[in-house]
């Protein structure tokens, strides 16, 4: 706890910097999810009947959460130095830390709705440290603020990276121009919301409709056929006894599709709405956003392994997915960085040539996982039959399902096991799987850091193993493996990848 | 956690080196006593948990008391002599040109490769049981997130500390 200012040069003083006021507005903000904490003493209260202290209390509440914003607003300050950023925090606990530029991998900048409106932006500072707690962050200054910070820190580094690569000068060149590589129009937009057909959404809505049936100002439920029903016979549809039946249905059916289809724009328009992948000289830098606009780059050296994502039907119109997997994690939900969200092929190769990573041709030779692979699908098709079973001999013939969502499961990962593949080309290795939504990982061997040859029980006698590759960055739940292979080609294919140098 | 030059009790380095199935190394037996006692503080607690509840709540009820306290005491007996010395036997290294391999396990196997220079930094650890025995053992940490640490047990400590100087002359930082 040693006051830490005393380390700063006296003649820096001038150049202390404070947040933008507004930051006061966000923590007001943030405190609407945070008073939630407070809900179960002014519950208490309540209930003890002391109506008379809720209005204190809350005020009391807002009051303290409003004081420490406040503090720490004003026990927050950072400077810019010449190579360096110095940010020093804490009310009662001083932090004083310092980032050289050389150590800031890039400059992300990240803009909510109320930040939006403030035209203030959250800075953060890519240092490429582990653990969220070591990535810096300056919530929140000024968006012009925001941009001449990143201008300088960017201008620093390829300062330094054109004197160190004086000699080639096409290098030199090239570090100028930011070249947009991919955008997304309101009409691409459009398509990949129609794609985007989600019905996740629909059970959200079907849930919120049940919870508040009682409560909607009309009584009408879009998802039960007898409210179209209803409708029917107030229309005086009832005389067709055959036909308002098929009305009902394909009214519901309607509204289904409906939903589904808008959710899906819906999400797509918001998260992706002016959607633009730039290549910067170090970094491929991605905007997006219609009310959180979100401003990432993406260093291109860091880059460990490009995954191509599609789906059984948008496939069948070339449409695909690109995410990139890198060091750091792409906010606070996803672990990889969605660079096209929604393209064609040809879109797709320009941004893997600047990551330096090809897409197996079409003469690549593809070797299959062993059958062995659909096992763990079986065992659950078995278990769903089982159960389904013995809850018929439990006189349910609810029970019924169980036998045929086994059948069902248990052909599914037959079916999809025939589409784990992999190929090797030389500088990486091309993992694919998945019917339903295939997704193929390209894999550089640079970027592996340590194999695994698993065996086991069942692999052994078949001859077989699982190749299992530490990668960093990505899901620690799934890694990259190639499961169930010869085990004389797992040893070939180990030993060509560990013999790969660093990357680049 | 010395830090003495080595003497090396079986030389892992030397090529000739007795190789074990698979050409790998085997951990030190007495790491066989290591597991022996770490299994044993494990179960016995258990043994007695399960005889406590056999006396207070079988006898109690006027079931087969009996029962299952000894079936508790064997296979804890069985658990502590026999399965150490087996799954020390599965363990195995190879610290070869520019890696180090870790072996493991036979119902589930799985086989490690590390390059030396993916390696991001390295620890020799040592437990109380450990040290009673005079063992170490070497964790690799990789910037992997499947494998970020590769633990080999069972290494003499001068061995480990060998080994520990041996990969990290090899270690060096790939980012700018």
């Amino acid at each position: 706890m040693s006051d830490a200012a005393v380390l700063a040069a006296p003649e820096d003083e001038a150049r202390w910097q404070r947040l933008h006021p507004a930051t006061l507005a966000l923590a007001v903000v943030a405190l609407g999810p945070k008073s939630l904490n407070a809900l179960p003493a002014v519950a208490a209260l309540g209930f003890t009947g002391n109506w008379i202290w809720i209005v204190p209390a809350i005020g009391a509440f807002l009051l303290i959460s409003l004081l420490a914003a406040w503090f720490q607003w004003l026990r927050f300050r950072f400077l810019v130095g010449d190579d360096e950023v110095v940010i020093e925090s804490g009310v009662f606990a001083r932090q004083h830390r310092t980032i050289p530029f050389d150590r800031i991998q890039d400059v992300s900048i990240e803009q909510g709705l109320v930040s939006r409106a403030l035209g203030v932006a959250k800075v953060g500072f890519e240092t490429g440290a582990g653990g969220k707690e070591n990535n810096a962050a300056l919530n929140a200054i000024a968006l012009d603020a925001a941009q001449a910070l990143r201008t300088t820190i960017r201008a620093h580094r390829s300062g330094e990276a054109v004197a160190v690569a004086a000699a080639s000068a096409p290098d030199a060149a090239s570090v100028q121009d930011d070249r947009l590589l991919f955008a997304m129009e309101p009409g691409r937009l459009l398509t990949a919301g129609l794609f985007n057909f989600s019905l996740a959404a629909l059970a959200v809505v079907g849930a919120a409709m049940q919870l508040f049936d009682g409560l909607l100002p009309f009584d009408f439920n879009i998802f039960d056929p007898m409210d179209w029903i209803d409708i029917a016979e107030d229309q005086g549809l009832d005389q067709w006894l055959l036909a308002h039946r098929w009305i009902a249905g394909i009214g519901a059916a309607l509204s289904l599709l409906l939903i589904g289809f808008a959710s899906g724009i819906a999400t797509m328009f918001f998260a992706n709405w002016n959607f633009r992948l730039t290549r910067e000289p170090r970094a491929l830098r991605r905007t997006r956003g219609l009310t959180t606009r979100t401003d990432v780059a993406l260093p291109v050296r860091r880059v460990q392994a490009a995954i191509l994502v599609t789906g059984w039907f948008r496939r069948r119109f070339g449409w695909h997915e690109l995410r990139l997997q890198s060091l750091a994690s792409d906010g606070e939900k996803e672990r990889d960085h969605q660079v096209i969200p929604f393209g064609k092929l040809a879109e797709i190769d320009p941004v893997l040539d600047e990551i330096a990573i090809a897409r197996p041709g079409a003469e690549a030779g593809w070797q299959r996982s062993h059958h062995i692979v659909a096992l763990g699908g079986l065992i659950g098709a078995v278990g769903a039959a089982a159960g389904g079973l013995i809850a018929v001999s439990f006189d349910q013939p609810v029970g019924w399902l169980g036998p045929a969502a086994g059948l069902l499961i248990g052909a599914g990962s037959l079916f999809g096991a025939r589409f784990h593949r992999w190929t090797d080309l030389g500088e990486q290795v091309a993992i694919r799987r998945g019917v339903w939504k295939p997704k193929t990982t390209l894999l550089p061997h640079a970027s592996v850091q340590s194999v695994d040859l698993k065996t086991d029980f069942l692999l052994r006698p078949l001859g077989l193993a699982t190749l299992v590759f530490g990668v960093p960055g990505g899901s620690s739940l799934a890694a990259h493996e190639i499961p169930a292979i010869p085990v004389a080609d797992a040893q070939a294919l180990r030993t060509r990848i560990l013999a790969a140098r660093t990357r680049r | 956690m010395t830090d003495t030059p080595a003497a090396h009790p079986t030389d892992p380095f030397d090529a000739e080196a007795p190789g074990a199935v698979e050409g790998l190394h085997p951990v030190d037996p007495a790491y066989a006593k290591v597991l022996r006692v770490a299994t044993a503080l494990n179960l016995i607690p258990l043994a007695i948990g399960a005889s406590v509840f056999d006396a207070l709540l079988i006898r109690h009820i006027e079931g087969p008391y009996g029962l299952i306290t000894a079936l508790a005491w064997l296979i804890a007996i069985v658990t502590i002599v026999s399965f150490p010395s087996r799954r020390v036997s599965r363990w195995g290294y190879k610290i070869g040109e520019g890696q180090l391999r870790v072996a493991r396990g036979w119902l589930f196997r799985t086989d490690t490769i590390v390059p030396f220079v993916r390696v991001q930094h390295i620890d020799v650890g040592q437990g109380p049981i450990e040290r009673w025995f005079g063992l170490s053992h070497l964790i690799v940490h990789t910037s992997g997130t499947h494998n970020s640490t590769v633990t080999l047990p069972g290494l003499s400590s001068d061995l480990a500390a060998a080994m520990r100087e041996r990969i990290r002359r090899h270690i060096q930082t790939d980012f700018a």
